[in-house]
């Protein structure tokens, strides 16, 4: 049984396609990165997931429970901190959690475990008008915990954090994937992504553009990078010409060339016998940053 | 979990959350110190018109002696708790309005209505354990208030020298009292809280309520003409104001007062029997209570406003 499975689902607003048509599969285990530009309908989708925004079409089903049909099923054992942290300010941030967990029917004795997990207890009793912006949003990461989900969703939950903070937050995601549960992230910060993630699924105007295993995408934006000695331009002149070669760019005085990488010492081979001198070949190693550029700007 | 256990989750959880609003104890705060300035106003136009200050020797004719007689009961036992529960749902349901659009409205201003819902989905119960848990708030703030009021009758009545006798039949009939306040402050509660729901803020349901009220009060003092023709009457006693009206008079007559002394609107004869101002609340009642739960039910639930 998959953590999220989503069938056709789909949102629209007046003349708007929030999300459109989106089948996606989010496995048991995975700590799966959900990725797109600012509007690209990652939240929408959250919120479809969660049960707070309804459909236009399509399913949504959360640990084997349509979000529609049997919210209360598909939820219960989900932990969602979804855009800003969202507290009330007049109480501490103990009570916040306790109003949480009488919501939910969850035994008050989480809040404390919670409050450690994310180290705010020496801060419990203040008021949440009084937190800074990353304690707010360590006490959302509390919130999301509370029911010890089994699938949790995080929207940017290292927003407004300091290094040392996103740092603690990163291994805090590390360790809840560890214990074998299900996480869905949202993220703009795409090494953080790319670090924590086994898999991707990148959204662009609702749709869905690309999804797949990290390495496996990466892969996709691996190419052949090298370095010749003199003037690059023959050598760029004569790798346009291979059929197997899809694009050729100078960057820093190193020729970029989009080609499957089993191809270099062929690629090597070449240049020699036109008599142009090979200083340095290798890998082009694509982040996911560059995989997410390319694919948003070209899809 | 099924709905009655989300329901009971969800009363436990907006209960605490009204305990601690600071918003629920100033509307509390302001209306017991409007509560004590009225009663220290009856005081000293009875104190007055009586010459109590002089020994009898410098009196003021400031009201008519059956509007003095009237005030009177109004710092006697039981009269004070007729006036104590008018004054509730005068006053007080202008606080309570202001109270219940900031229940149901910050939840969508500060996006704290989607943690929520996604620890207990059920939309219905989580407006009822609202509703519900607004109505214990009222009933504790109706008790502080009867309380207070009590004392203020003892103090003032002691020093006019007016008797107070209060019997087990009054004390009984005083849950039946706070009973019908609070049916009386329900249909101003749902407006303002469907108002809020629709207007997804504090000051749409702050609005929606008070300009309800407005209107209500205005279109309710038409029920004076009412005694010119009774088909008039029968129209406009389907307004809500003058079936509240008949209950507030209830709750007066039932503690020994004349409410119609002071205010013509409340003459007995103009106003419905007390069977038809129930159905017409409860009507009243359900349609702003339905409209706020459909509303509700079908909104997507985006983050802070």
């Amino acid at each position: 049984m998959n953590a999220i499975e989503t069938i056709d689902l789909t949102k629209r607003y007046g003349k708007r396609l929030a999300v459109d048509r989106l089948n996606l599969t989010v496995g048991k285990g995975e700590v799966f990165g959900f990725l797109g530009p600012n509007g690209a309908g990652k939240t929408t989708t959250i919120a479809m997931l969660l049960g707070l925004v309804r459909p236009t079409k399509g399913q949504a089903i959360v640990l084997g429970h349509d979000v529609q049909r049997e919210p209360a099923l598909a939820l219960r054992r989900v932990g969602a901190m979804i855009e800003a942290p969202a507290f009330y300010p007049y109480l501490s941030g103990a009570d916040n959690l306790r109003v949480l967990a009488r919501a939910g029917g969850i035994p008050a004795a989480r809040v404390k475990e919670v409050l450690e997990t994310v180290e705010l207890n020496d801060r419990a009793r203040d008021k949440v008008a009084t937190y800074s912006q990353g304690m707010k949003q360590r006490l959302a990461i509390a919130a999301a915990l509370l029911p010890d989900p089994e699938l949790i969703m995080l929207d940017e939950p290292t927003n407004g954090l300091d290094p040392a903070g996103t740092v603690e937050i990163r291994n805090l995601i590390r360790s809840l994937a560890a214990g074998g549960r299900t996480i869905l992230l949202c993220s703009h910060l795409l090494h953080e992504v790319e670090q924590l993630c086994n898999r991707v699924a990148i959204l662009k105007e609702g749709k869905l553009i690309a999804a797949g295993e990290v390495a496996t995408l990466l892969r996709r934006g691996q190419g052949v990078r090298l370095r010749v000695q003199g003037n690059p331009e023959p050598a760029v002149h004569l790798l346009r010409t291979l059929p197997w070669v899809s694009g050729v760019t100078v960057q820093e005085e190193a020729i970029i060339i989009d080609a499957p990488v089993e191809r270099a010492a062929e690629i090597n081979a070449l240049l020699i016998r036109a008599d142009i001198v090979v200083a340095e070949i290798g890998a082009n190693h694509s982040s996911l940053e560059e995989f997410f550029l390319t694919v948003t700007r070209t899809e | 979990m099924d709905t009655r256990t989300m329901f009971t989750n969800l009363l436990a959880a907006e209960w605490l959350k009204i305990s601690r609003r600071p918003m629920a104890l100033l509307l509390l705060g302001i209306f017991l110190f409007l509560t004590f300035l009225q009663q220290t106003l009856w005081f000293l136009v009875v104190a007055l018109q009586e010459g109590t200050f002089s020994g009898g020797q410098v009196t003021f004719n400031l009201l008519s002696p059956a509007a003095i007689e009237q005030i009177k009961r109004q710092l006697s036992l039981p009269g004070v708790f007729g006036a104590m529960l008018s004054a509730i749902n005068g006053t007080g349901g202008i606080l309570a309005i202001i109270l219940t659009a900031g229940i149901f409205g910050s939840d969508f201003n500060w996006g704290t209505l989607r943690i929520l819902l996604t620890r207990a989905p059920h939309r219905g119960a989580y407006l009822l354990a609202k509703l519900v848990a607004l109505q214990l708030a009222l009933l504790v703030a109706i008790i502080i208030t009867l309380a207070m009021g009590t004392l203020l009758a003892l103090l003032f009545g002691t020093i006019l020298g007016l008797p107070q006798q209060i019997g087990i039949i009054d004390l009984l009939l005083l849950p039946i009292g706070i009973l019908r306040a609070l049916i009386v402050m329900l249909p101003y509660t749902l407006i303002a809280g469907a108002s809020a729901i629709v207007g997804r803020s504090v000051i749409a349901g702050v609005g929606g309520g008070l300009i309800f009220l407005a209107f209500d009060v205005s279109a309710g003092s038409l029920n004076t003409i009412g005694a010119v023709d009774p088909m008039i009457r029968a129209l406009v006693n389907l307004l809500l104001q003058p079936n509240i009206n008949r209950l507030v008079v209830e709750n007066s007559r039932m503690f020994g007062l004349d409410q119609s002394v002071l205010t013509a609107a409340l003459d007995l004869s103009l106003l419905p029997p007390q069977w038809q101002a129930l159905i017409v609340i409860a009507v009243y009642s359900a349609i702003f209570g339905y409209s706020a739960y459909r509303t509700l039910n079908r909104q997507d639930i985006g983050g802070a406003n």
